[in-house]
């Protein structure tokens, strides 16, 4: 599985369906979009991250980097999106971050 | 040569920006295209802290709030840009911008500054990092901003990240 990071609006699908060489029609099939927003509904984030590891490209946006959000919910869904990255990563043979558009591998074999 | 200097607020963006134009400049002309509308106290010491450090170096400020594509820059120099941040929401929000054509406008403007400047050195913000749960047209904002971020780096040359001052290179290399 191919970890793809980054911040929102930064070019993550299009890195993900060039990696994968595929169009948007396959990366829906191939590739999990926006993890962190499964994150929000699930306390497992464990069994999560197992069941995303099967897929061959999964993306999730960093959320983490503001202030501390003031309601419960939102801060909770940003710990466990946070921590889903983490386990991602653990799980990924490749782990890329794009930035502007640009992706830059961080764990594994660049690709 | 174009060099896109993003990073979050505070990250030493802009020093290392300046520092690196001065690298690029040689005998050409230095210009600080400011994009800050001196709207209140906290713009004002904004600008004041940036106007410090900039001292000495012999920049010329131009201000361009909006249409950077008009802007009146002499052929050849050597220019700073700052900030695409500023320059976005002046475009989406001031009655005198582009609206739902602001990256656009942008984009423009700094296509025609590569036309003109023997080097350009764009600040821009890494603001899309702390979620979604934000008030009014902020989503809209990080929307168009990350397009512009985008868009600007395929123009680069190069493309760093700064992060406690230190640049981290996504595309090409720091000038030397």
């Amino acid at each position: 599985m191919i970890f793809i990071t980054g911040p929102l609006y930064s070019g993550k699908r299009a890195v993900a369906k060039q990696m994968l060489g595929c169009d948007d029609a396959e990366l829906e099939a191939r590739c999990v979009c926006d993890a962190q927003e499964l994150a929000r509904e699930r306390e497992d984030v464990e069994a999560l991250a197992d069941e995303l590891s099967r897929c061959d490209a999964v993306i999730a946006a960093e959320v983490g980097g503001g202030v501390v959000p003031l309601d419960p919910a939102e801060r909770a869904a940003r710990e466990r999106a946070g921590r889903l990255a983490c386990l991602l990563a653990q799980r990924a043979e490749t782990v890329v971050r794009v930035f502007c558009g640009i992706p830059k591998t961080i764990k594994g074999k660049e690709k | 040569m174009t060099i896109l200097v993003a990073g979050g607020a505070a990250s030493g963006k802009s020093a290392y920006a300046e520092e690196i134009l001065c690298k690029l400049s040689g005998g050409a002309p230095r210009i600080y295209l400011a994009t800050m509308q001196p709207f209140g106290a906290e713009a004002a010491a904004r600008i004041a802290k940036h106007r410090a450090q900039r001292a000495g170096r012999g920049f010329q400020t131009i201000e361009c709030y909006v249409n950077l594509e008009a802007a009146d820059v002499p052929h050849g120099s050597v220019v700073l840009l700052e900030d695409v941040g500023n320059l976005c929401a002046n475009e989406l929000y001031d009655p005198s911008g582009s609206g739902e054509g602001a990256a656009d406008a942008v984009v423009r403007g700094v296509e025609a500054l590569q036309r003109r400047c023997r080097a350009l050195v764009i600040v821009s913000n890494e603001t899309a990092s702390g979620g979604m749960d934000y008030a009014g047209d902020t989503a809209r904002y990080l929307r168009v901003l990350g397009e512009v971020n985008q868009r600007l780096a395929a123009l680069a040359d190069g493309v760093c990240e700064v992060a406690c001052g230190i640049a981290e290179y996504y595309k090409g290399e720091e000038p030397r």
